[in-house]
């Protein structure tokens, strides 16, 4: 799950050029969306929207507003979650050991390494349509495969998993600054450390 | 003829001696080697020992390698090499410690259908709590926020995601290290490190199998760079330090040992001119070791190396005997009158020597009553050389006594006749007070090991880069069954989280962490139903959109020893010692009195700190050396009075106890602390210092400067052989080798002062001196 999320994350700043090229050090990403998550059997989502902070090197923050004030702070020390200013989840690295992954990997697909990511993931490309499927699909891969479409940004995803479930992601308002971060964004990331 | 006969039966025996032990050097000697076999098993506790020696064997064989490159890519490939080279040699054994996925889905598959009754730790406390909304709200935002492990198949399965979050609770040990591709990995500073880790296949303090992985290693380690260079390697494990110390003891005792060999191979010819008296002693020494090790191997069946060191150093003093009696080489022509004149003082050194070094086995120590049978066997072996082979074997003629030699023995006779000297002595018992008020007490078992400052070094380094942390510490848990047992740790537990919270300790280890008592599942499923099924349930899944049920309540509850057969969690078989004995395994502990009082009131709940456990034994055994010490002093007493009178007895005790009473101040002023190794090179200082007493004592009223010359000789060569061992690296070795130096040279000189004493004349030997 976390992994197809950063997946689809470090596809932004790639499509904002002919290339894939990097955030540079220090710029930040910022921006809406509205996340879909389809259950199996059930035909009405369930429904969230807010905002996101991505930072190369430091982390991604993830604020839900609607319908529940939903935090999440995803770094390379690990993930934190809070509900309504109520911590409900902490998990360090060292008991999820692709939370620190998906740092080395983010960081390096937006220095322009594919290396991390071909590992896992096959890419293919059409158009705006970009496709990611698992290379071991007999593992036990939380995804079964992301199709993303590509404008200035990556502005929708899909991410289809085992189960039948399925996430639907819609990014819109986004843009590139150079920093600094924000106080809160910056103790949300330091909290983690 | 009858002489010849006694030399004929007596080589009988030594020859016996020599085949016996030739035979069981043949069939294998039972050698121990491990410094443990040496202490007192604590009887009362049986089970502490053997937790402790299988903590150790668990700690002692592991070893762990960071292997550290610029490049990610060459940082694995290297890794790989490494392991598949070290395995390949069958050196390396997997370990179990890194969490395989499979392993951890098998895990999952077992937990599963029970886990109505698992609970993390924080999730029950909550819902103790009475804040089951908590746990709705985890549910909530895993749904509404990013990157939760939820799905609809196991929301409908796990409403509170209970399960999870058990599973995450779980304590793996703590690093920070990440698994990449199987490989737990970190990258800092721009180098990528890759954790190589496993069991040693050969025993960690065995010298063969010690220096057969620090070979493999560097032949691993040679592939490996040589695929990668600017590779940098990190260790740590107990064989890598093993070994250091037994290379470098090696080193030292070689170096030690040719200087020694030398400095006493040239001092006897220089002092001889021939060299008979070498082989002569040499071959009493020798005789004395062979009859000592066969009859410690008929005694114990075995024979301890270390005992056997300590023991043939004791011998050693033999060496004195030989040198009396080729003193007379000076004085008389024919070989039995060379024996008769020091026949008397030859005796009672021996019996004194014997009375010391027998009060050894008075001691409770199964170590120490070894080197006293071995020591005993050996000094009578080589004694009973000396008076019944040198007569015969001795060819030497008589020579003139140097005037050089001759001077030097009048001279030290006088040593303290002058008023002024005697004052000199005066300084140095001042001296001596001032030292005491710095003596310092050193018992920590850490500080007396040489730990190689390389391997410390990147000890350190891995430890910081990877997270690690050590220290050993453990909690004993011992009950009827496993189930009180679990129950036990679950109380531990309550009071070790609220130590962590004090940052006291980093996280634990027990086996009632990974499968809850059945008391334990049954509370936990009554607090699930009491606070989570019904209305809250009912909220949760219209908040969502959901149906959902609670996780049905399995026919059975899950079982320790079913979880250990399953072979899922190799953890476990590391903390489950027998059924209803149990470890609890501590990270990065702190305040160890803390954790100590954490199991009071717990029954059968003991905390154990194997280092400082070592550091009281060695305290322990500190205190008794010296009473052991004064006890043989004191049965020495009987004789020496028999010889020399109430007083003369008295009297010539002085100087030995003089030099044992001013050796430990005196080096307390040049910062030495005083430790159990010191303790035993004064019960050494003693016997010795008794002895060139005794042998003053013997020959005071004439003054023989031949006394002087022997006395001199004996204790140039034992400070040759125990003094240099005080510029070892070891810190036990040269505490040790420092109290050998001091006490030994303080004995010598205040020797002549035993010369005031005259034998048999007890009553009127001070009027007679005067």
């Amino acid at each position: 799950m976390i992994r197809c999320l950063f997946l689809f994350v470090l596809l932004w700043p790639s499509a904002a050029q002919a290339d894939p090229v990097s955030l540079k050090p220090g710029e930040i990403l910022r921006g809406h969306f509205v996340q879909e998550r389809f259950l199996a059997g059930f035909a009405q989502p369930v429904r969230s929207e807010g905002r996101f902070v991505l930072a190369p090197g430091q982390g991604l923050i993830w604020q839900g507003d609607k319908p529940f004030a939903v935090l999440t702070v995803i770094t390379p020390a690990g993930m934190a979650q809070s509900l309504g200013g109520k911590e409900t989840m902490r998990l360090s690295a060292t008991k999820a050991p692709f939370l620190a992954r998906l740092h080395q990997v983010m960081a390096g697909a937006m220095a322009g390494d594919w290396r991390a990511l071909d590992g896992e993931f096959a890419l293919s490309r059409q158009d705006d349509q970009v496709t990611l499927l698992p290379r071991r699909p007999d593992m036990a891969q939380p995804v079964k495969a992301i199709r993303a479409r590509i404008g200035a940004f990556v502005e929708e995803v899909e991410v289809e998993k085992p189960e039948g479930d399925r996430d639907h992601l819609v990014f819109s308002r986004q843009s590139i600054d150079q920093g600094p971060l924000t106080t809160d964004e910056a103790a949300a990331f330091a909290g983690l450390r | 003829m009858k002489q010849r006969l006694f030399a004929l039966l007596w080589l009988a025996v030594v020859l016996a001696a020599g085949s016996h032990v030739g035979l069981s050097a043949w069939r294998g000697l039972a050698l121990q080697s491990d410094l443990l076999a040496l202490l007192p098993a604590e009887e009362r506790q049986p089970m502490v020992q053997q937790a402790k020696d299988h903590m150790a064997a668990q700690v002692s064989g592991r070893v762990a390698i960071l292997v550290g490159h610029a490049d990610a890519a060459s940082a694995f490939g290297a890794a790989q090499i490494l392991r598949d080279s070290l395995m390949g040699q069958g050196l390396l054994a997997d370990a179990g410690d890194v969490p395989q996925a499979q392993a951890l889905r098998q895990l999952g598959g077992l937990y599963h259908p029970h886990r109505a009754g698992l609970l993390a730790p924080a999730d029950r406390q909550a819902l103790l709590d009475g804040n089951p909304q908590a746990l709705a709200e985890r549910t909530l935002s895993q749904v509404f926020g990013i990157g939760g492990m939820a799905d609809a198949r196991l929301l409908s399965a796990d409403p509170y995601l209970l399960l999870p979050a058990f599973m995450t609770s779980l304590p793996v040990p703590a690093s920070r290290l990440t698994l990449v591709d199987g490989w737990p990995s970190v990258s800092v500073d721009g180098i990528t490190w890759v954790l190589v880790s496993g069991r040693l296949t050969g025993r960690a303090f065995g010298l063969s199998d010690q220096q057969a992985f620090v070979d493999g290693y560097a032949r691993a380690a040679q592939l490996a760079e040589a695929q990668a260079p600017g590779l940098r390697l990190l260790r740590l494990g107990a064989v890598f330090y093993a070994q250091a110390g037994a290379a470098q003891a090696m080193a030292e005792t070689s170096f030690i040992g040719v200087i020694s060999t030398i400095g006493t191979v040239l001092l006897l010819l220089v002092v001889f001119r021939s060299l008979s008296p070498l082989l002569l002693s040499l071959l009493a020494i020798g005789s004395g070791l062979l009859v000592a090790v066969s009859a410690t191997l008929l005694v114990f069946g075995f024979l301890h190396v270390t005992a056997a060191i300590f023991g043939a150093s004791l011998i050693g003093i033999t060496v004195d005997y030989s040198l009396h009696y080729f003193a007379r080489l000076f004085a008389e022509d024919d070989p039995r009158q060379r024996l008769r004149h020091v026949g008397t003082g030859l005796i009672l050194g021996l019996l004194t020597t014997l009375i010391g070094y027998g009060a050894l086995a008075l001691a409770p120590l199964p170590g120490l009553r070894q080197v006293a049978v071995f020591s005993a066997f050996g000094l009578i072996a080589a004694f009973v050389a000396v008076i019944l082979w040198f007569p015969l074997l001795d060819q030497s003629r008589h020579r003139p006594l140097p005037p050089l030699f001759d001077r030097l023995g009048r001279g030290f006779w006088g040593l303290w006749d002058q008023q002024g000297r005697r004052l000199l002595l005066l300084g140095l018992v001042a001296l001596a007070l001032l030292g005491a008020a710095r003596l310092r007490i050193d018992d920590d078992v850490r500080r007396q090991q040489a730990l190689d400052p390389i391997l410390a070094g990147e000890q350190a380094q891995l430890q910081a880069i990877a997270g690690f942390a050590g220290g050993g510490q453990f909690y004993l848990v011992k009950a009827a069954d496993t189930q009180t047992a679990l129950r036990q740790e679950e109380a531990l537990g309550e009071r070790l989280t609220e130590l962590r919270r004090q940052g006291v300790l980093a996280d634990w280890r027990s086996p009632a962490r990974f499968v809850p008592s059945m008391q334990r599942q049954v509370d936990n499923i009554r607090l699930v139903q009491q606070h989570l099924d019904g209305a809250p349930l009912a909220q949760l899944s219209a908040a969502i959109g959901l149906p959902m049920v609670l996780a049905p309540v399995a026919s059975e509850m899950l079982d320790l020893g079913r979880v250990m057969e399953t072979g899922a969690m190799p953890v476990l078989s590391g903390l489950v010692l027998a059924p209803g004995v149990h470890v609890v395994a501590v990270d990065n502990a702190g305040d160890l009195a803390k954790l100590r009082e954490a199991a009071d009131g717990l029954d059968g709940v003991n905390f154990i700190d194997p280092v400082a456990d070592m550091g009281i034994l060695l305290g322990q055994y500190r205190q008794r050396a010296l009473w052991l010490l004064a006890a043989s002093l004191v049965l020495m007493q009987p004789l020496l009075m028999w010889r020399y009178g109430v007083r003369g007895g008295l009297w010539v005790m002085v100087p030995p106890l003089a030099a044992m009473l001013l050796t430990p101040p005196l080096l307390a002023l040049v910062g030495l602390p005083f430790t159990f190794f010191a303790a035993m090179a004064l019960v050494l200082v003693a016997s010795i210092g008794v002895d060139y007493a005794v042998f003053c004592a013997e020959s005071g009223q004439g003054r023989d400067p031949l006394t002087i010359l022997a006395t001199l000789l004996a204790t140039l060569t034992t400070v040759l052989s125990f003094g240099l061992l005080a510029f070892s690296g070891v810190e036990g070795v040269r505490s040790f080798g420092a109290v050998m130096l001091t006490g030994i040279v303080l004995s010598a000189l205040l020797a002549p002062l035993a010369g005031r004493v005259r034998p048999r004349r007890a009553y009127n030997w001070r009027g007679r001196h005067d």
